[in-house]
This record gives C-alpha cells, sequence and structure tokens, in this order.
C-alpha cells in the first residue's frame, strides 16, 4: 500500500487537566492507514481523557488534534465522515428499533447499499433477532454490540474505541479481534484503550502505556 | 518483633540479670506457630423460629435513622431560604389577587360566549384535571417504594401494608389538595361565582382522591386497562366541552345544550361519586396493599428517584427524556420498517416515521387548536398570542423527540456526517409541518370566528397566526435543546436561595422566553414585522448558525496558522550583517 503524506491521527503535544491536576502531559501521536495503537494502562491513567480528546469530546488545554490534515472541530462534517467512535457518551433514540438505527446511519453517510450493509452488520453482531427491539429493552451486552454496529455499517477512516470489549462476552472479544484485525489489514486506522490483552495482541501494531 | 511485644516478651533468663559484656549469639529458635482458634460454628439458620415483627416498630427506627441523619432540621430551611419564603408568599399573595380581579371581571360579562364559557370551562378543567390524576396515577403507581426499601424491607417476612398504607394515605391527600386548587382556579378564571368556584373546587379534589384510590386498587390487581379507559374518556368529555365553547361562541350552537342543562348539578354528581371511590376504592386497596408486586412498587419508586433528580437541576427536558424512554420500554418491540433518502433526507424520513409510529404525540397538538378559540370566546383575544403559543410549545415538543436525544449528548450526533446546524435543521422539518397545520386551522379564531364578531381581517389573523405557530416551534427548539445547568462551573450566590449553577435560573424559563419575545409585540399592538424580525434572529442562533465553540475553535485555528507562517518567515529570513568600516 502506498503510503499518503499526511497521517490518518496526528497529536502534538497534547495536554490535559482537571482542575489543578494534570491527566496528560504533552501526548505525541501519528497514525497512519493500517495502523492499530492500542493504549493501556491502569485504570485513572487517562486512556479515556486522551481518547474524548481525539473525538472532540473534551477539549484539550493544550495541543493539536488533526485528522487527515484536518484540524479537529466536532460539528465539521468532513471529521464527522472520518472518524467512526465507540465511547461512553453514545445515546440512541428511543423510540427506533435497532434495525432502523444502522439502517438511518448508513444512509445519513450516503452509503449506496445501506440495506445489505445493514443486514452484514446485524449478523456479524448477532442482533438480528433483536432487530425490532427498542434500545432500552436491550441487554448491556446487546447495547455495546449495537454501539459497535453503528461505527462499522458507515465509512471511516479512523476508529476509536474505548474499551470495546466491555460487557462482550468471550465470543463476541474473538470476533471483536478478527473484525478489527480485518479493518486494520484493510488499511483502516485504529486506536482503542483495552485492558484486554488478547485483544489488544490481535489487534494492535503499537502498544502505548498510558501512565507508566 | 516490636517494642511492645519486646516488652511483654518474658526475659530469656527468666529475670532480671546483669548482661555479660560479651554474648555468644543466641541460637535461632523458632517459635512455634500458634494454635488457630477453632472457628465458630456456622450459625445455619434453618430451624430458627422468628419472632414476630412489628411493622409499626420498623417504620419508627426508619424514621429515627432518617431523622438522626438530618443535618438541618426544617426551620433551619425555612430561615436560610427567608428570601424565597418571602418571595413565594408575595407571588402567593399577587396571584390571588389576580384571580380576585378576574373573575369580578370576567363575570360581570354576560355574552353568549361568555355564558358559555362559564358553564363549560369548569368541566373542560375538572376533566384535564381527573385525567391528568388518572395518568400520573399510572405511570408512578401510585403507591411507591424506593429501590432500597424493595430490597432490604419488601423482601422481609412482613406486613407490607402496614408499612405503605400511609403513604398511599398522603398520595390521595395530596391529589386532593392540588386537584382542588386547580379545579377551582379556572372556575374562579371563568368568572364562576365564589360559591361554584367552592362546588367546582370540592369536585376536582374528591374526584381525583376517588379515581387515586381506584388506581391504587388497580395496581393491587396489577391492571391498568380501567385507568386507561377511563383517561380516554374523561379527556373524550373534557375535549367536547372545549368545542362546544368554541361551538357557541361562533354562533354554531344556540346555548351549551346538555352541560348547560347539567348546570351546578355535575359538580355534585362527581363530588359524590368522588367521595364514594375514595372510600370504598381506598379502603379495599388498603385491604389488598400486600398484594402489589415488589416490582411494579419499585419501579414507580425508581421514577420518581429519577424525577427528583432531575427536579433539583430543575432540567424539565431531562424529567420528559425519563418519561418518553420508560414507554419506550413499556413498548419495547415495533415492527422495523425500511428508511428512505440519504443524507438529511434520510433524517426528515425517519422523524415522520416516528410520528406515524407513535401517534399519541399528535394529540396535545391536536388539542390545541381549540385553545385560540376558547381564549377568543372568554373574550381574552389579545392574549392569545401569548397564550396560544406557550400552549403549542408544549405540543410541539414532543414532535422534537429526534432533536432532542441528537442535542443532549454528543455522541450521536458525531455519528452523522452533518454539522449542528444542519441536523437541527432537518429534525425541524416535521415539527414545523405539524405547526404550520395549526396554523391553518387557527387562522380563524384570530379572524374573530370564535368570538362571533370580526377582530382582525384574514390576512392580519393568517400573520398572527403565523406569528404564534413561529413563537410556540422555536419556544419548543429552546426548549428542547437548552444546555442543562453546568455542576462543574463554580457556583453563583443567589441571595437567600443559596449556591446555584450557571444557567439554573434560566433553565426554567427556556423556551417561554423565545415565546415572549415574539409574540409580546403583537400583544403590545406593535408592528408584526418586529415578531417575524425576532423570529428569524431566533431561528438564525437556535439552530446552530452561531456555535460559539465553532467560533473559537476556527479563532484558534487562524493564531494557529499565524504563528506558523510568521515562525517560516522568520526561518527563511537572512540575518543582514551590519556593514563594516
Amino acid at each position: 500500500m502506498a503510503k499518503q503524506r499526511t497521517p490518518v491521527l496526528k497529536v502534538t503535544k497534547l495536554s490535559k487537566a482537571y482542575g489543578a491536576h494534570p491527566i496528560v502531559s504533552d501526548f505525541n501521536l501519528e497514525v497512519w492507514p493500517g495502523d492499530a495503537i492500542a493504549l493501556t494502562g491502569r485504570n485513572g491513567a487517562g486512556k479515556s481523557t486522551i481518547l474524548r480528546c481525539l473525538v472532540g469530546a473534551d477539549k484539550p488545554n493544550s495541543g493539536t488534534i488533526e485528522i487527515c490534515g484536518n484540524r479537529l472541530r466536532e460539528s465539521d462534517p468532513a471529521i464527522r465522515r472520518d472518524l467512526a467512535t465507540v465511547i461512553d457518551d453514545l445515546d440512541f433514540f428511543p423510540d427506533l428499533s435497532v434495525v432502523e438505527h444502522l439502517d438511518l446511519l448508513a444512509r445519513a453517510h450516503g452509503l449506496p447499499d445501506a440495506e445489505e450493509a445493514v443486514d452484514e452488520v446485524l449478523h456479524e453482531v448477532q442482533l438480528v433477532a433483536q432487530s425490532g427491539q427498542l434500545p432500552g429493552t436491550l441487554s448491556s451486552g446487546q447495547r455495546r454490540r449495537l454501539a459497535l454496529a453503528t461505527a462499522f455499517v458507515r465509512p471511516r477512516k479512523l476508529l476509536i474505541l474505548d474499551e470495546p470489549e466491555q460487557r462482550l462476552d468471550v465470543e463476541g472479544v474473538e470476533w471483536l479481534a478478527t473484525r478489527l484485525r480485518a479493518e486494520r489489514e484493510a488499511g483502516l486506522a485504529i486506536v482503542m484503550a483495552s485492558h484486554e490483552p488478547r485483544l489488544v495482541d490481535a489487534v494492535s501494531t503499537r502498544t502505548i502505556r498510558v501512565g507508566a | 518483633m516490636s517494642k511492645k511485644s519486646r516488652r511483654r516478651g518474658p526475659s530469656p533468663s527468666g529475670g532480671a540479670q546483669a548482661t555479660p559484656a560479651v554474648q555468644a549469639p543466641p541460637a535461632p529458635v523458632v517459635a512455634p506457630e500458634p494454635e488457630p482458634e477453632p472457628a465458630p460454628p456456622a450459625r445455619v439458620l434453618i430451624d430458627v423460629t422468628p419472632e414476630p415483627v412489628s411493622e409499626a416498630a420498623l417504620r419508627e427506627l426508619m424514621r429515627d435513622w432518617r431523622r438522626g441523619r438530618a443535618t438541618r432540621h426544617l426551620w433551619d430551611m425555612i430561615q436560610d431560604g427567608y428570601v424565597a419564603v418571602l418571595a413565594t408568599v408575595m407571588i402567593g399573595a399577587m396571584l390571588v389577587s389576580v384571580v380576585v380581579r378576574a373573575q369580578g371581571a370576567v363575570s360581570a360579562c354576560t355574552s353568549d360566549s361568555c355564558q358559555s364559557s362559564r358553564t363549560l370551562l369548569p368541566w373542560a378543567a375538572l376533566c384535564g384535571v381527573l385525567a391528568l390524576t388518572l395518568m400520573v396515577s399510572r405511570i408512578f403507581g401510585p403507591v411507591v417504594a424506593s429501590a432500597a426499601e424493595g430490597f432490604w424491607l419488601m423482601e422481609a417476612p412482613i406486613k407490607r401494608a402496614r408499612i405503605l398504607w400511609g403513604r398511599l394515605v398522603a398520595v390521595m391527600v395530596g391529589a386532593i389538595a392540588i386537584a382542588a386548587v386547580f379545579g377551582g382556579l379556572i372556575a374562579a378564571l371563568s368568572g364562576s361565582s365564589w360559591a361554584g368556584v367552592v362546588n367546582w373546587a370540592v369536585a376536582a379534589g374528591l374526584g381525583a382522591g376517588g379515581l387515586t384510590a381506584l388506581a391504587a386498587e388497580e395496581q393491587t390487581a396489577d391492571r391498568t386497562w380501567v385507568m386507561r379507559t377511563l383517561q380516554w374518556l374523561v379527556g373524550l368529555v373534557g375535549l367536547t366541552a372545549l368545542l362546544t365553547v368554541v361551538a357557541v361562541a361562533s354562533g354554531w350552537l344556540a346555548n351549551a345544550g346538555w352541560f348547560a342543562a347539567s348546570e351546578n348539578r355535575f359538580d355534585l354528581v362527581v363530588s359524590v361519586a368522588g367521595g364514594v371511590l375514595l372510600v370504598g376504592a381506598g379502603m379495599l386497596a388498603i385491604a389488598r396493599l400486600d398484594e402489589i408486586r415488589r416490582a411494579r412498587l419499585v419501579s414507580g419508586g425508581s421514577l420518581v428517584a429519577g424525577m427528583q433528580g432531575a427536579m433539583y437541576a430543575m432540567d424539565m427536558s431531562l424529567m420528559r427524556d425519563i418519561l418518553v424512554e420508560r414507554d419506550a420500554v413499556a413498548r419495547g418491540h415495533v415492527r422495523p420498517t425500511k428508511g428512505h433518502g440519504t443524507g438529511l433526507a434520510a433524517l426528515v424520513y425517519r422523524d415522520a416515521q416516528r410520528l406515524v409510529r407513535f401517534p399519541k404525540q399528535l394529540i396535545l397538538l391536536l388539542l390545541s387548536v381549540v385553545v385560540p378559540y376558547a381564549v377568543g370566546a372568554l373574550g381574552l383575544g389579545v392574549l392569545s398570542p401569548v397564550i396560544s403559543g406557550l400552549v403549542l410549545l408544549t405540543a410541539i415538543v414532543p414532535l422534537l423527540g429526534m432533536m432532542r436525544v441528537l442535542s443532549r449528548t454528543g455522541g450521536l450526533a458525531r455519528s452523522f456526517p452533518f454539522t449542528t446546524a444542519q441536523v437541527r435543521t432537518a429534525t425541524m422539518v416535521v415539527p414545523a409541518i405539524a405547526a404550520l397545520v395549526w396554523v391553518a386551522a387557527v387562522t380563524p379564531a384570530f379572524a374573530g370566528l370564535g368570538t362571533g364578531t370580526a377582530h382582525l381581517s384574514w390576512t392580519d389573523a393568517a400573520i398572527h397566526a403565523m406569528v404564534t405557530g413561529l413563537a410556540g416551534l422555536l419556544g419548543a427548539v429552546r426548549w428542547v435543546t437548552a444546555k442543562p445547568p453546568d455542576y462543574n462551573k463554580p457556583m453563583m450566590q443567589m441571595g437567600g436561595f443559596g449556591a446555584m449553577p450557571p444557567g439554573m435560573i434560566g433553565n426554567l424559563i427556556k423556551g417561554v422566553d423565545i415565546v415572549a419575545l415574539v409574540s409580546l409585540p403583537l400583544l403590545f399592538g406593535w408592528s408584526y414585522w418586529i415578531s417575524v424580525i425576532i423570529a428569524g434572529i431566533s431561528f438564525f442562533i437556535l439552530r446552530g448558525s452561531v456555535n460559539m465553540t465553532d467560533m473559537a475553535a476556527a479563532q484558534e485555528e487562524q493564531k494557529h496558522q499565524l504563528e506558523a507562517a510568521k515562525a517560516e518567515a522568520s526561518a527563511g529570513k537572512k540575518k543582514i550583517p551590519p556593514p563594516k568600516r
């Protein structure tokens, strides 16, 4: 694969503090297509804070973040088009079913074969039986699968995941590892925080220990 | 070995002796492991006969704990919040004064429309109060228990009824008091005599109390269909009463018909029926309180806790979110439908589909059509833009569900490749169409159809209705998209009210402020163009065209580029050495 000129994600001297308590200081990162970066570290080390800054959910105190050469602005449609995220602030429409959520996202992104894509993802995350259910009635594991499905059903260049293995069963974690590895090999850039060594080993090309 | 154990340990030589100058190193002694104390036999509580439990004693115990953990007494709180208490007393006095004056003014009106309003509006208000009582009782319980009580107390071998009866009685008394105030207020405002006001207040109070008792009795049987059916019936009677007001005022009906015939008797019928229901169903419910499922009790308790949390933050939108989520969970499953279009069109299509799926969201909008006619019939046509705008706000909010979800957290909005302004505009399309239909339906009311006399020309009426529709729509958008109070920011000192997070007071009037801004120029008799311009500016701001975060980010970006350009220029600049002589 010919390497493109600009990285998919470029983080320069990112710092974030809550009050006087610094969480992240001078964090630098460059992610190119086909890279999978795993952030590991103890609880409270700052992994989720970094990811929240990377997706624009939190504003860093200093430093710059560029996605595909564009300075990060959360409401910029170009950024939203390139960046798929599964972090803890995902919400669902209470009155749209599982399959309708996925269909809406696929169509909003202008996917030409939206129905096929939705069917494939639905099978993959094993939510076919729940396709007509409203999100409020899903179990926590099923909600996690739906959240992951929302990231897989739409076009993306960078995938940011915060502990994607959470609440998944053993088979679910294995499926996720296989899927993410395939995505990486196809050229997707991935940044994820994880406490699951099997997932990290299977997917990541580089591991960064945060707070070490 | 610690100093303490050294002090306690016996001397190896057995007494106080002079220490020899040189001592051979002592041979290592392995202290024997102390014998572990035998574990007490496990208490297997199989064959223990429990002693009878006194539920009253348990209740007292809980009360003592609560009192013991309280950091302040009620009197302390009143002293601390004396400004709030004074403000409440002053506002209450002002409201009473306004009601007394309004009652005097409206009771002087003797036209047909005023007469019919006086006869029918208390009916409609009574039915509204009773329907609301039924709805609230059904949603919450009406008998509730907190999650902690459900886990620790309700599982114990006790008579639950002895713990729960007190709160059922409290709920019934609360329902009686609130409904009586509301029923009496509407009767007074529609110009009834003071005896009539008392009659309607008693009817509303006893009716609401009786229905609460009935709801509790149905809760013991784990049924909801009786309450739902009653709710619809009562609502229909109320709507018929409102429509009759409009019909009489418009001259379509000569008088209030059946409603007028039962004047001064219907309130008594409701009072007696409510009283009988209150005693009969109340006693039955208390007798059967033990039969209420724990899950049903705790579910209502959790809802109350969620509502209390939202109430403390004065976040009405969150309260609504909790109810909507609960409604969706109760439904559980829907028949999935295919989407249409791509991009923003897909969003608009799904929004319309939600409305078709949950058509009851339209009920309030349909009911709100009657309001401008009823206001006109009461002779308060001048106030119609403000009153109708506020009612339309509450009717449009349910239609803005998609905008609400896409505004409350960033996660889902981030998944869509659109700007905030695009998302908000797209999610405004369906409610805007609904508002447009409402405008068409109420234009005759602004033209004076509800009063029987021409009020405005048809063109002016259409513009007034349009401005009112815009006020309601934009007010609803503001209500839905307003940010909740931010507890992460420094608190603000608010005099006697104590410290409050910024935005808390603004949260109380969100939506209402926009309705007032847009509709007040009409009330003052100014040109409607002022309202149109204010509405245009409000729309521009509310749709997110002015995003302060984005503007700050863009400014920062420009600064960054400027610094980079300067750095590049200075790097490329060659220093010219000073000339040598």
